[in-house]
């Protein structure tokens, strides 16, 4: 994966978070796996398809996750419910959302799948050909982890889509 | 989620495991749930996007996923390796692509993400706010289950042909017009 196709999702990513649910976010090191990973509590599933594509993944244990939908809500919760899984998959899709339009920015078009939400730890989970980058973010609410499994589609990058037309000069 | 949606995944499913895995298929009782899957060894997940979109999950056994891939590439497995891993996606990927084409021919154009597997009994995967239909697919290699949870996206008419038509339906007024 480039680095072209991951500054979009940091900066959703930075954006969403300090916004949604107003936590300091300290990046870990990035990593590259080629092979399965065993899952968290919890993982939020989005697809990507388009110029783009592959699928992202986040992952985090419970604690963390009704830590962040009752900031997001801001209304303590205390256990993990519908709501709790809903907000779960909400901020991923917004997150998701935002990476996709700053794509669209760069000159890639993409569309974003419904999320899907994986509950249950120590399964395998792979996405094959896929490579993930993986993105552990320290918040103050406990660690959330993005995969991103992307590729790029062959020949899809246009540099030229950020240039605006230039103006056609009129005839006096 | 939409019954429409159904019948070209089943027919997908028939055509595709009966070319490949060289054995016939039984359709066995519908059911239509709102909880979430709770997964079998192996589930293949596969995301629509476009004019119909959701998940579609596919599960099985690792002993039907062997006999099956063993059949597809014509070799004895023994163990769930990193070929029949991408094996069962391969098959995942090949039903619902094909799905997505009939569903095309009805007028829903989707495209459809890279598959990603589970491995592990027990996990739950929920398609939040979609119910989903379980179709279990039956053969003598063992059973296949295909859960559904696909609806219409909304603005699906807008997009496709909403403007266009309006457009032609303008031309043809401006037309009759000059007509008279």
């Amino acid at each position: 994966m480039k680095a072209h196709l991951l500054n979009p999702f940091l900066e959703a990513i930075h954006e969403v978070l300090s916004k949604e649910v107003q936590t300091k976010i300290e990046r870990g090191e990035l990593s590259l796996d080629t092979k399965s990973y065993t899952t968290e509590d919890i993982t939020t599933l989005i697809s990507m398809v388009g110029q783009v594509e592959g699928n992202v993944m986040f992952s985090l244990n419970m604690e963390s996750a009704i830590k962040v939908v009752s900031r997001m809500l801001g209304e303590p919760l205390s256990e993990f419910n519908d709501l709790v899984q809903s907000g779960i998959c909400e901020l991923g899709n917004v997150i998701v959302g935002q990476a996709s339009i700053r794509l669209a920015r760069a000159g890639y078009e993409t569309n974003i799948s419904p999320p899907a939400l994986i509950l249950g730890e120590g399964a395998q989970l792979s996405t094959l050909d896929y490579p993930r980058l993986v993105v552990p973010l320290m918040t103050e609410l406990g660690l959330i982890t993005i995969h991103l499994a992307l590729k790029e589609r062959p020949g899809a990058y246009q540099p030229g889509a950020q240039i605006e037309t230039p103006n056609i000069p009129q005839a006096n | 989620m939409d019954v429409k949606f159904l019948t070209p995944f089943v027919e997908a499913a028939k055509e595709v495991i009966q070319a490949e895995a060289k054995t016939t298929i039984q359709r066995g009782n519908l059911s239509l749930k709102r909880t979430a899957v709770t997964t079998e060894d192996i589930s293949v997940i596969i995301s629509l996007v476009g004019e119909v979109e959701g998940v579609v999950i596919f599960s099985l056994s690792i002993p039907t996923a062997l006999k099956i891939v063993s059949r597809v590439i014509g070799q004895d497995f023994e163990e769930f390796d990193d070929l029949a891993r991408s094996g069962i996606a391969e098959l995942g990927n090949v039903i619902t692509g094909r799905a997505t084409m009939l569903l095309a021919k009805n007028g829903f154009n989707s495209d459809i993400s890279p598959p990603t597997l589970i491995i592990g009994r027990d996990v739950k995967v929920s398609s939040v706010d979609f119910s989903r239909i379980v179709v279990p697919l039956i053969a003598d290699i063992g059973e296949i289950t295909v859960h559904l949870s696909l609806k219409e996206r909304k603005t699906a008419g807008m997009q496709a042909d909403f403007i266009p038509a309006q457009l032609d339906q303008v031309k043809l007024q401006q037309a009759n017009a000059l007509d008279k």
